[in-house]
């Protein structure tokens, strides 16, 4: 609860930082129906649809899809944070702004160099793919596609480094971290949004400079230089694990700062969500591991090392947030509104994606499910069925607050059951596929994994349900949104 | 298969967490007040079962890695290099585009069934995934054919018949049709 709220901008700054919430609201959920057409799309593809494209635009696709839904849905919670973070710091409406146009522009290149150059790596261009395309895609939309990652990075970097600078205004590092509850010592009282804000956009920054360092050897490789794969290999999915993480981790802090205001109940900091967190901080760091799995070139004990982190993870995202959120809503005087559904049932989607997550970061079983239709699944589930709903959550709780528009309960109750419904059929088949050794980014399945292309027909029907949630949810929330952005 | 002995587990830990998201749902509609006693308790309880689910579970698994061992000695050497968009397999080392050229063309290799075999595995140009599917169609074993690292796969192939191996890592536009084979016999 926001005991320890001040205030720090006077009406028309906020005005205007509350139109700039509603504009990266509005922005994304533009982007969510283009993007999720892609992902449409794309099963469709695998379900033999369109025999006469191409399959280099079924590649192109992936990249703008996976790049495209992981960005939308970072700069989404990034923005959610900065909106909730106002009752106790001041975040930097120009960043904030600065980043906008940034990252439209960063879209803009990424949807030139992949739509319009077939430029089809998959959102992790792995070294050296990206050089290498047989033809396929010409050197202008590689370039094209490192100068967007370039501007998105700075811009998300900036906005990161602004959000952690305004907390370190009121907050020392210490504070921040909540070192002084672990410690059992006196000082300020902190949020558990800016603790976890702090804690994800620590790990942020270290995710950032990984991309950094990543561009900045393709670009001494395009110079001549030799580039070590393996190397290249750990930068890269130390960035995108850390990317993908930390989003989570900010529409879960959104939640511990929305929830109670449905609940009637405080959730506040204490030792045992401090500890949580700053172990947190400490094995992100190296869960990223597991991608690597397969590589075995890589020494056995980081292997080992990187499931320990990969299993230590589900203890405080267990024990503390999603064991913290049920005992908040449990028996509470709830006020169920399609805010405060979408955000529960997010972190439901968190934890049952965190579960396939921890299954396939055992190594043995790893060793049958790597880069089979598994990995999707999972992911899926905790960004789809996860942070994405809690981010819809939190645009559709900061409409309404803004806009004053009151919703319609049995829209709100019909959009719930289609997006679970058509949410978790298209998922059951990227689960059963999985199982069933079918590869991912595949965008034809050769007669080894033929079945791939029956549970994708079967996916796309539930794809049909998701859509339609989906179009519901723009019809109430988009509502709101617009009105808001005028009020 | 181990594929849907996890999926299982998954189905089962997942349904148990549904039905508690439910259950806590359908509480909300006799609303009282919160013990935070009992709730600290339960807390502290599931910590510890986590725990103890989590230290088991890596007790029983994270010896088993499919990671080469000093003390195993292979009875038979199988060299793969990837490349796109095919596999070379051969008996003899590859070093070269035209030995490459003669592993991809040549008949398949055979192994012996039930002897312990080395795959060395590594890439002339992009990152491949050389994964190996079983006469059933089962992902049986994998590692990655990264340019400039050898990977060193091994295996004891009990069934005889025909072994296809897929890449399971993003190579190109001819990603999906990439492939090798060999034999058990």
């Amino acid at each position: 609860m926001a005991s320890n709220a001040v205030v720090l901008f006077d009406e028309s700054e906020m005005i205007r930082f509350r139109r700039m919430t509603v504009i990266w609201g509005i922005t994304a959920l533009v982007l969510l129906p283009i993007l999720a057409l892609l992902g449409y799309f794309m099963r469709l593809f695998q379900s033999g649809a369109f025999p006469q494209i191409r399959p280099e635009w079924f590649y192109a696709v992936l990249t703008l899809h996976s790049l495209g839904m992981v960005g939308t849905w970072f700069v989404g919670a990034m923005a959610g944070v900065s909106f909730l973070l106002l009752k106790y710091t001041r975040p930097s409406l120009a960043v904030s702004k600065f980043s906008f146009w940034g990252t439209l522009l960063g879209v803009v290149l990424l949807i030139v160099c992949t739509l319009g150059g077939l430029f089809g790596t998959g959102w992790y261009f792995l070294y050296p793919l990206p050089l290498m395309s047989q033809g396929v895609w010409q050197p202008w939309a590689t370039l094209t596609f490192f100068i967007a990652l370039a501007i998105l990075g700075v811009c998300w970097t900036v906005w990161t480094l602004d959000i952690l600078r305004s907390i370190a205004q009121r907050y020392s590092l210490r504070a921040a971290l909540g070192l002084n509850y672990v410690f059992g010592e006196p000082g300020p009282e902190v949020p558990p949004l800016v603790l976890i804000t702090t804690v994800s956009l620590i790990v942020g920054v270290a995710g950032f400079v990984a991309a950094v360092i990543v561009i900045a050897l393709f670009a001494a490789r395009a110079l001549g230089v030799n580039v070590d794969p393996l190397l290249m290999k750990n930068l890269t999915f130390f960035f995108g694990h850390i990317l993908v993480n930390i989003t989570m981790y900010l529409g879960v802090a959104m939640v511990y700062e929305l929830l109670p205001t449905y609940a009637g109940r405080p959730w506040k900091t204490n030792r045992v969500v401090a500890i949580a967190w700053d172990a947190v901080l400490f094995l992100i760091l190296f869960a990223y591991f597991h991608h690597l799995y397969m590589d075995f070139a890589q020494p056995q004990w980081v292997q080992r090392f990187g499931q320990i982190c990969s299993y230590g993870l589900a203890v405080p995202a267990g024990v503390v947030s999603i064991f913290g959120t049920l005992a908040l809503v449990y028996a509470a005087r709830m006020r169920w509104t399609l805010a405060s559904t979408l955000l529960f049932l997010g972190i439901m989607g968190w934890g049952i994606g965190g579960i396939a997550a921890v299954i396939d970061s055992t190594v043995e079983v790893n060793s049958h499910f790597h880069n089979t239709l598994w990995v999707p699944a999972h992911f899926h589930t905790y960004y789809l069925m996860g942070v994405v709903l809690m981010i819809l959550g939190f645009i559709d709780h900061a409409g309404k607050e803004i806009s004053g528009l009151e919703e319609n309960p049995r829209r709100s109750k019909l959009t719930v059951i289609l997006l679970l419904i058509g949410g978790y059929g298209f998922l059951s088949m990227f689960f059963w596929a999985g199982a069933h050794s079918v590869p991912r980014r595949y965008a034809i399945y050769p007669l080894e994994v033929a079945q791939g292309t029956e549970y994708a027909r079967i996916a796309v029907l539930f794809i049909t349900v998701l859509l339609l949630g989906v179009l519901l949810y723009l019809w109430e929330t988009g509502r709101r949104c617009l009105k808001a952005l005028s009020a | 298969m181990i594929q849907m002995q996890a999926f299982y587990v998954f189905l089962g830990v997942a349904g148990l967490l549904a039905a508690v998201f439910v259950y806590t749902i359908a509480s909300t509609r006799r609303a009282r007040d919160l013990d935070y006693h009992t709730a600290y308790a339960l807390r502290r309880k599931l910590l510890y079962v986590l725990l103890a689910v989590l230290v088991v579970g890596l007790g029983m698994t994270l010896a088993k890695t499919p990671y080469p061992r000093d003390k195993d000695i292979p009875e038979q050497v199988v060299f793969v290099v990837g490349k796109q968009f095919s596999f070379g397999i051969s008996a003899s080392p590859i070093t070269n585009d035209d030995e490459y050229l003669a592993a991809t063309y040549s008949t398949p290799v055979q192994v012996g069934a039930g002897s312990f075999v080395e795959f060395r595995v590594t890439s002339f140009d992009v990152n491949h995934g050389f994964s190996v599917y079983d006469p059933e169609g089962h992902l049986i074993a994998q590692t990655q054919a990264m340019p400039g690292y050898v990977n060193r796969l091994r295996l004891r192939l009990t069934q005889p018949g025909r072994y296809r191996v897929l890449c399971l890592e993003l190579c190109g536009s001819g990603h999906h049709r990439m492939r090798g084979v060999f034999d058990v016999k």
